[in-house]
């Protein structure tokens, strides 16, 4: 919502800055942004109260000197014969309307309705409907305005299943359907209730005679019904958040006010219909557990003198709480008017003595399995639970993100696969993942959960000499864990590369357990890794291809190796994103040592050319050479 | 002069995994409340909206519940859990006061966007006992940002809106940018969710918070795109060894 901040500051008497306003909205609680003159208010939704001009200059009554200078029509009304039938007396206890007839429409309007639209950068409609807009703005309390002379039967306000097309004075159509509030004459649908009025008995430019209505609406029939139908609607977002049900009577008489300062009123007459009044809130005053609550220490003058400025009323030791202030109903509700008051930052710190709690299992087999899988080189990934799949025992969900993945998973492993060739698309050559995670199934109505591990791997073994060349298979994985849960079945297989979306030929191996099923026999294992205690910056991915190179070396001076495997290892290029010897052999018989190295380079910026990587190969070759008793094969 | 180690192989350099970034920030979190004296409980992500609505004083007019929120299943008969929160309720139904939970877990929102996702992880921790105040809850969670992000971080206080606290407020830290950056939102439990869980809210009361464990995560680990976490890279995850 947007607030003019010329609009607050010309009825404070202080004459704050906008930064100044800014501050003691804050510390209110009312979230904003500044834009010139303007507030980008985003409040709280339960603080529709505040969703207007003096809506906030009611909380802003805590800080500053307001001076309310709106006018109204304070003349007796007559009272106005109206052929309307409220069925739906739930959703709308309380209505009232006003007819008006003008004798001619305003060329120009007075200043402070011209600086609403010009400020608020808005566009002007018709004129009764801009005093409407104006209204809602100024005192937060939508109206709607008919034009009279196309009201030509009994106005109906009901709330039923429906499924009628409806075209609203947007001049857009919608198809009602399911439960909806609405006004309707002679069975024709004008005014989807409290979120847009209907084209048919619309004002125009020439209206001349209007009947206002002014209703309270209850936020349940109103809510998410201008998502449901994509309409903009500033009238339901404040009947969302609850009106103020006992302002009609203020606002009808606005409403005349500004009326007359443009134009003559040539007849008016007013009726409202209240068939359940809202129960008045009162709450004890008792400072005592304010100050309990929050861990303060205020007086009750302090504490009445606080809730006095926020409007609240003080009488026989009770808290009489405004209508506005839907909000309010106990003593919490009123400590946090006193926390706002005082600022959250300015209340103390007390120490809080604790409840000594368990401490966490990190010995669980779930832990273990973890750890033990990460010290083989297994990295843990979260998968989303959404999935195309569809099993007989899928859960369904009602109103999915992407209608493609309406169903939960039922395994884990299917989405391991995809985690799989993703990363074989971007040139992975050693592939091990798992994932711990719950998995949901519905049967005989029932859901089920269970708690599983997947664990999806292919390529190499890993990058060291000994692992580079072996290829992950079903040995691998099962000897993984023979050793340390001996009598569990994990029931390792080889997975289909069908549909993977990969031109990668390596065996995938895998395997899905459920951790609750398993024998209650502690895992003997223990970890060498720990995740580290501090928490790494994270560098910009790169989604360019990468490349790779090897270089084998001859080392008949065995003492020179250290110095080439240091210097290789601690090589530094922006460019190398990875280095290791991937093999290793010597030989007794020619007293010689083969060592091979692999660099895998990638550029952060653009694709790597096969200059860029020849000039970072010939700069090793280069400071290689030089080291005695080192050469490299078929390199003259 | 060459000696028989240099003929030996390279030593072996293993390849080690890497536990999620998330996960490991959620225990590295849950581990800090439990030093505390928090106890962890856990609870199911699919959930009724009893237990993550009704009984934490979440109205049905409350735009949380609506179907564009939240993701409801089977013919709404029920949803998948918005928050960490029902784990509580949980938890006081089956134990009385003094107490002191956390739980962890999946949450899952309609959302889609650099900042948001349809499913993140949420930390959320409640106490309950005689005279609880604001001002002791105001204790607690300095020392869970400064245990975060250091002594030195500074941190506001600002009220918020939460249905199962009141007063409810919204935590935010100051960057090194001169930004605030919201991080947790915490509040006295609602007396009437103490109500439904069968705790006399005459006698005792309750501090409440929640935190993302994403927003942590990208702070602490400096990412501006949270959809990182679940693509499951492995350049990605073979950052956080």
């Amino acid at each position: 919502m947007k607030i003019s901040y010329s609009h607050l500051v010309s009825q404070i008497k202080e004459n704050p800055s906008i930064e100044m306003i800014s501050e003691s909205l804050f510390q209110l609680g009312h979230e904003h942004e500044i834009d010139g003159d303007i507030l980008n208010m985003e409040l709280t939704p339960n603080r529709g109260d505040c969703l207007s001009l003096n809506g906030l200059l009611r909380d802003l009554s805590v800080f500053y000197t307001v001076n309310f200078k709106e006018k109204i029509y304070s003349e007796k009304l007559d009272k106005l014969q109206l052929d309307f039938e409220n069925l739906s007396q739930n959703t709308c206890p309380k209505i009232s309307f006003l007819k008006m007839e003008i004798d001619k429409i305003p060329k120009e309007y007075n200043q402070y309705l011209n600086d609403y639209f010009m400020k608020l950068n808005l566009n002007k409609n018709n004129f009764f409907t801009d005093v409407s807009n104006y209204l809602s703005y100024e005192t937060g309390q939508p109206t709607h305005c008919y034009d009279a002379s196309k009201i030509n039967g009994k106005l109906i306000l009901q709330e039923l299943e429906i499924n009628q097309e409806f075209h609203t004075l947007l001049d857009k159509k919608i198809t009602l359907s399911d439960k909806n509030s609405f006004f309707s004459i002679n069975d024709e649908v004008v005014n989807l209730a409290g979120v847009v009025g209907g084209k048919s008995t619309a004002c125009t430019s020439g209206t001349k005679t209007v009947l206002v209505e002014c209703a309270f609406f209850e936020p349940e029939a109103i809510i998410g019904k201008s998502l449901k139908y994509d309409i903009q609607s500033e009238a339901s977002h404040k009947f969302e958040r609850f009106v103020d049900p006992e302002s009609h009577d203020y606002v009808i008489r606005r409403f005349i006010n500004i009326v007359s300062e443009h134009a003559n009123i040539k007849d008016m007459s007013f009726i409202s219909y209240e068939y359940k009044k809202k129960q008045a809130i009162k709450i004890p005053v008792n400072v005592d557990k304010i100050n309990q609550i929050l861990g303060i220490d205020i007086t009750e003058d302090q504490y009445v003198n606080y809730l006095s400025k926020l409007g609240f009323i003080i009488n026989d030791d009770l808290i009489n709480v405004p209508s506005y202030r839907s909000d309010i109903s106990s003593q919490n509700d009123l400590s946090e008017e006193v926390a706002r008051i005082i600022g959250y930052d300015n209340i103390s710190k007390h120490k809080l003595p604790f409840v000594k709690g368990k401490t966490s299992n990190t010995d669980s087999i779930e832990n273990k399995l973890r750890f033990l899988l990460i010290d083989h080189g297994f990295y843990e990934v979260i998968n989303f639970p959404f999935s195309n799949e569809k099993y007989i025992d899928s859960i369904k969900i009602d109103n999915p993100l992407d209608s493609n993945k309406e169903h939960m998973r039922t395994n884990l492993i299917n989405s391991l696969l995809e985690n799989l060739a993703f990363n074989e698309r971007r040139q992975k050559d050693s592939i091990k993942l798992f994932e711990i995670s719950d998995v949901y199934n519905f049967k005989n109505n029932k859901i089920k959960k269970k708690r599983n591990l997947a664990i999806i791997a292919s390529g190499r073994v890993g990058h060291n000499h000994i692992d580079f060349q072996k290829k992950i298979n079903k040995k691998y994985l099962t000897n993984l864990f023979k050793d340390v849960l001996p009598s569990e079945d994990f029931a390792i297989k080889i997975f289909n590369r069908e549909g993977l979306n990969s031109k990668i030929k390596n065996e995938i191996v895998g395997c899905e357990i459920d951790i609750e099923n398993f024998s209650t026999e502690v895992l003997n294992y223990k970890e060498e890794t720990r995740p580290p205690n501090s928490f790494k910056k994270f560098s910009q991915i790169s989604d360019l291809p990468s490349s790779s190179r090897d270089l084998s070396f001859s080392i008949k001076d065995f003492s020179s190796r250290q110095n080439l495997e240091k210097y290789i290892l601690g090589y530094e290029n922006e460019l190398i994103k990875e280095k290791f010897i991937f093999d290793y052999f010597y030989n007794e018989n020619s007293a010689e040592i083969k060592i091979g190295f692999r660099f895998i380079f990638q550029s952060a910026n653009s694709t790597i050319t096969e200059t860029q990587v020849n000039n970072v190969m010939n700069d090793i070759i280069r400071h290689t050479e030089k080291i005695k008793g080192v050469t490299i094969p078929g390199l003259n | 002069m060459s000696s028989n180690k240099d003929i030996l192989p390279p030593k072996i350099i293993k390849d080690k995994g890497a536990v999620h970034p998330i996960n490991h920030m959620k225990d590295s979190i849950m581990n800090l409340l439990v030093s505390f004296g928090f106890e962890i409980i856990d609870g199911p992500e699919i959930e009724t909206e009893e237990f993550n609505f009704d009984m934490l004083n979440i109205k049905k007019t409350h735009p949380a519940r609506q179907m564009h929120d939240t993701f409801y299943i089977e013919n709404k008969s029920n949803l998948l859990r918005t928050h960490t929160s029902p784990v509580q309720i949980r938890g006081m139904l089956e134990k009385s006061p003094p107490l002191a939970f956390i739980s962890g877990g999946k949450v899952y929102r309609k959302d889609d966007d650099a900042t948001h996702l349809p499913m993140f992880h949420q930390i959320e921790g409640i106490l309950v006992d005689e005279n609880v105040s604001f001002a002791q809850l105001k204790d607690l969670i300095y020392k869970i940002v400064h245990s975060l992000f250091g002594e030195d971080i500074k941190l506001r206080f600002r009220p918020s809106y939460f249905p199962f606290t009141e007063p409810s407020a919204e935590v935010d830290i100051l960057s090194t940018e001169g930004k605030w950056i919201e991080i947790l939102g915490c509040g006295l439990v609602n007396p009437i969710v103490l109500e439904n869980c069968n705790i006399d809210s005459n006698k005792f009361s309750g501090l409440a918070f929640g935190l993302g464990i994403e927003r942590i995560a990208m702070l602490q680990h400096n990412m501006n795109d949270i959809r990182e976490f679940y693509k499951s890279n492995l350049d990605f995850l073979g950052q956080f060894k």
